[in-house]
């Protein structure tokens, strides 16, 4: 044994000091090496990061750990990330309790939530709609004989205000582009709004003049009306327990048994706000945490630009009162003297570097109190239309309780671009056969005296077949609108059949209608795969086909993105190393090549074979080890100073990716251990080939090496 | 008499490309133990060729050698690397110190592939050796910090150090001043009478013959007579008439 140690002292020392010796060759090979295990350590360091984070993002958000459709779907289920607005087409699952019993039949399977997946353009607070709405309310009440005089006449003002404006706009309009940028119809239906004779009856008469106003009027002030939403039905209740990061901002959840619909935080700031407050929130946070000057931002001029032209949005809602208002605090403002409001508002958005965080504050503080910030206001209904599964148009009612966010992922749009809505009233826009519906169907039958009707004939009676056009069908109080023009039209609620919205619901209705899918929370995510199989198996024998799939598949894109990266970092760290084999591989030829000499003389002293394969293996080894250690502990550094300071998320992906504003990777024990593996393996692999060399070598070249 | 060299009818070809070059040519040699023997012959005459047979780095195209009872052909690569290490010094023409070792650490070297003592006997020895050989005080130092004969006597030192039965010595004095190659030679042949060590060495340098208990004379690959140290000398340091 001590005979070993012995040989092995100088097998290490000849090793040693032959890379000593030449310390450039071995200082060239260390650097590689090092290289490599520092690129291992940070590379491995943050994608295992990135993943945790990421991870914890989708599956805190909607996904969960598992995701359950049914396995007869034509599509695979995405829950987020999908490229396309289409939601996937499932097959839904009938009875979402047996689905229930069945999941946690799985002794891994901690929850079930049951979810569809939609998407609906909705008609939401056109200014001028909500003026004319009121004003119609004002007026039926002075002519009932309330004393609102002074109210109706505020709201007469500013109807008439919004006509000015919209005349204006018109003017520039077909002054910038050309005559045929706008119809003559519509230029005459301003004309007709601005002319003395609607406004002398209306006092006595004012229906036929709000008619008009709403139907040919309002439209022209549509210029962001369509909202596109994509929405998540579910148990409320239920989605709240298990996505425990879900918090809500505005306003209250939906209470238990009430329909209602919660805005994603990030939806209603981007798509619901007044474009010109988000403008100046996004040059805000431009300038605060991207450290962006307007001066040198391109973007940030871009939209100083679209808030300087566009301010017909805030102009529809300044009544007499409030354009009073507003000229005098921007005239103070600003020291002008101007009188037109437009004007000063465009002079008041047209922010420098300077004047910006001023200015910003003035919007809040003074104008925005007297602003409509968000078209749709907590408490507000929202009408939503959508596309039956058989292609009947659909529209229901909801309360707008609030909005919410996921916590730690505020600024992602892709945890924030699904909104919430109470499962039975998803099913109805669905197009499921709820309660109501069957009760509805069960009328239908009736009256046909009809025996068996499916689940399509009931639809096509319930909601008529908009697609003639005419006929307008049995249940159906609505007027027959074309399609295009339903799109057009923005009154919101004008077409609602029925108003559901007050209605509550039994709760026991959400565990006994259909679901899309459900997301599947676990015990130990460790098993998650095993428990796929367990919930394909138990679906099965139950008679519920099923397709079970990770939160990774269920997100897509999305979840694919780090075995993405994961993917290039090995390829990279595979190529470095193959660069680093030759390299090394290289060096110990050489190395050996020039000690031919030396390795003859031990050879003839009577060293064997295996005496010189250890004495490379050494050092390729103690290089390896030295400088793969070197690399391993900088690394370590590297990622230590990363976690302190933390990596910025650029933009919204980033910052789902690393579930909140900045990444803290962190270094696990595996990222050293799988740097200092490749090193070692690199190390000796690279040794295999030098060492035959070495071995042909025979003692005789050591006698002769005179020659 | 104890052989403890036996070369029997021994030829050796070397390969160039497609000529075949005879360097040893029919060789018969024995060598008692505790012989001092000379093997004496112009360049190219095959010296070394036998030496490298002898020392178990080459094997015979043809013939046998027996080194202390084992016949080389029949050995493995393991084997003789066995042999070479516990029977068999080599003191090289130029040395062959492996540079990046001691003086101590090089002498020690075979001692360590041995794996039979301690570090302390081998201390003991190591520096006894030196002392013999007169570089006890460049113990610490690198053989590219001694001179030639300096170097030398670490090679002796080396070749010496396992007490082997055999000590091969190629052209030992050829790269040595005169005064040196002879304190080498003198060191050589005390320790032939105290240790009772056999040595073949090569020469073709006259004045070395005169310590050698005999001389074999090669020619051409083979072997012209074999005579004591006097008859060489006296014949006049050209003992196969062909000057060197
Ligand atoms: N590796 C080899 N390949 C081919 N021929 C060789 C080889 N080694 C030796 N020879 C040839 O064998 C013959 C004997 O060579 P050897 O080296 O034994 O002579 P030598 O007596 O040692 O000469 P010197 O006194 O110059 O050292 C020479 O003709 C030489 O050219
Ligand atoms: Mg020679």
């Amino acid at each position: 044994m001590r005979g070993y140690l012995d040989t092995l002292k100088v097998i290490v020392q000849i090793a040693l000091r032959n890379l000593f010796a030449s310390r450039l060759k071995t200082l060239i090979v260390g650097g590689i090496i090092l290289f490599g295990s520092l690129l291992v350590v940070v590379g491995t360091a943050l994608v295992d990061s990135v993943d945790a984070s990421m991870s914890r993002s989708v599956i805190g958000s909607v996904a969960g750990h598992i995701q359950v459709y049914s396995a007869k779907s034509k599509d695979e289920l995405t829950v987020m990330g999908g490229m396309n607005m289409e939601s996937p087409d499932l097959t839904p699952i009938d009875d979402f309790a047996a689905l229930r019993r069945t999941l946690l039949s799985v002794p891994n399977v901690n929850a079930v939530v049951p979810m569809g997946l939609s998407a609906a353009m909705v008609t939401a607070g056109n200014t001028v709609d909500v003026v004319l709405e009121r004003l119609r309310d004002l007026a039926r009440r002075k002519l009932a004989g309330e004393d609102v005089q002074a109210a109706y006449e505020s709201e007469k003002d500013h109807v008439r205000q919004i006509v000015t404006v919209l005349s204006a706009d018109m003017d520039n309009v077909r002054k910038i582009q050309n005559e045929k940028a706008i119809s003559q119809e519509d230029v005459d239906a301003v004309a007709k709004a601005a002319s003395a004779e609607l406004w002398a009856g209306f006092d006595s008469d004012p229906y036929p003049a709000l008619e008009f106003l709403e139907n040919r009027i309002a439209p022209l002030a549509s210029d962001a009306d369509m909202l596109f939403l994509r929405y998540l039905g579910t148990d409320v209740d239920a989605f709240a327990k298990s996505f425990d990061r879900m918090r809500i901002v505005d306003g209250q959840p939906i209470p238990r048994g009430q329909r209602g619909f919660l805005f994603a935080k990030w939806v209603y700031e981007q798509q619901v706000k007044l474009k010109t407050a988000l403008r100046l929130d996004r040059i805000n946070d431009g300038i605060s945490k991207r450290s962006k000057t307007i001066a040198r931002s391109e973007e940030l001029q871009r939209w100083i630009k679209q808030n300087t032209t566009e301010v017909k949005e805030i102009m529809l809602q300044l009544d007499g009162q409030k354009t009073a208002s507003f000229r005098r605090l921007l005239q103070g403002e600003l020291g002008s003297q101007e009188n037109d409001v437009a004007k000063l508002l465009a002079e008041f958005f047209r922010v420098d570097d300077a004047n910006f965080a001023r200015r910003y504050h003035f919007f809040y503080d003074r104008l925005a109190p007297q602003l409509e910030l968000y078209r749709v206001r907590v408490g507000d209904m929202l009408t939503i239309k959508s596309f039956t599964r058989t292609g009947y148009v659909q529209s229901v009612k909801l309360r707008v309780y609030g909005t919410f966010v996921f916590q730690g992922l505020e600024e992602s749009h892709i945890a924030g671009e699904l909104n919430l809505m109470d499962m039975v009233s998803f099913r109805e826009l669905y197009g499921s056969l709820t309660p109501e519906r069957a009760r509805e169907v069960q009328e239908i039958k009736a009256m046909a005296g009809m025996k068996e009707v499916s689940r399509e004939q009931a639809e096509a009676e319930l909601f008529g077949k908009q697609d003639l056009g005419g006929a307008a069908s049995v249940g159906s109080a609505q007027r027959p609108v074309d399609e295009a023009e339903t799109a057009l039209r923005s009154l919101a609620g004008r077409q609602q059949r029925v108003d559901r919205a007050s209605q509550p619901y039994d709760p026991a209705q959400l565990e006994q209608g259909d679901v899309l899918n459900a997301a599947v929370i676990v015990r130990d995510p460790g098993r998650i795969s095993q428990t796929i199989k367990d919930i394909e198996a138990a679906g099965a024998k139950a008679g519920i086909p099923l397709h079970a799939i990770t939160w990774q598949k269920a997100s897509g894109l999305v979840g694919q993105f780090v075995t993405m990266i994961r993917a290039v970092l090995y390829i990279s760290v595979l190529i470095i190393f193959a660069v680093a084999l030759v390299i090394i591989n290289n060096a110990l030829v050489m190395a050996t090549l020039e000690r031919m000499p030396e390795i003859g003389t031990l050879r003839a002293v009577g060293a064997q074979r295996r005496f010189l394969l250890s004495m490379l293996l050494v050092e390729a080894l103690a290089v390896g080890v030295l400088f793969g250690s070197l690399g391993a502990l900088l690394g370590a550094g590297i990622v230590g100073v990363i976690h302190a300071v933390g990596i910025p998320a650029a933009n919204d992906i980033l910052y789902f990716l690393f579930s909140g504003p900045r990444l803290h990777p962190s270094l696990s024990p595996a990222n050293v251990i799988i740097s200092l593996s490749i090193v070692l393996a690199v190390s000796a692999i690279s040794s295999i080939y030098p060492g035959l060399l070495a071995m042909r070598v025979s003692p005789r070249q050591a006698m002769q090496s005179d020659d | 008499m104890n052989h403890i060299v036996s070369v029997s009818n021994v030829s050796k070809n070397y390969n160039l490309g497609q000529v075949v070059v005879p360097a040893l040519r029919g060789v018969s040699l024995d060598v008692a133990e505790g012989e001092f023997l000379a093997i004496a012959g112009p360049s190219g005459s095959g010296k070394t060729t036998l030496l490298n047979l002898v020392g178990c780095v080459d094997t015979p195209s043809s013939g046998t050698v027996t080194v202390d009872g084992k016949q080389t052909g029949l050995l493995g690569e393991r084997e003789l690397t066995r042999l070479r290490l516990h029977t068999i010094g080599f003191i090289f023409q130029s040395f062959n110190l492996v540079s990046v070792l001691s003086v101590l650490q090089n002498v020690e070297l075979p001692l360590l592939l041995q794996r039979a003592s301690t570090a302390r006997e081998r201390q003991r020895r190591v520096l006894e050796l030196l002392d013999r050989v007169g570089i006890r005080e460049y113990s610490k130092h690198r053989p590219s910090e001694l001179s030639g004969g300096q170097r030398q006597r670490v090679a002796i030192a080396r070749a010496l150090v396992t007490r082997p039965k055999l000590v091969l010595a190629d052209e030992p004095t050829a790269n040595l001043d005169s005064v040196t190659g002879t304190n080498i030679l003198n060191l050589m042949k005390e320790l032939n009478q105290s240790e009772k060590t056999t040595f073949i060495f090569s020469t073709h340098d006259a004045r070395v013959w005169a310590y050698a208990s005999a001389v074999v004379r090669l020619a051409d690959g083979q072997v012209q007579d074999r005579v004591s140290a006097e008859e060489a000398v006296r014949a006049g340091g050209l003992p196969v008439g062909r000057p060197a």
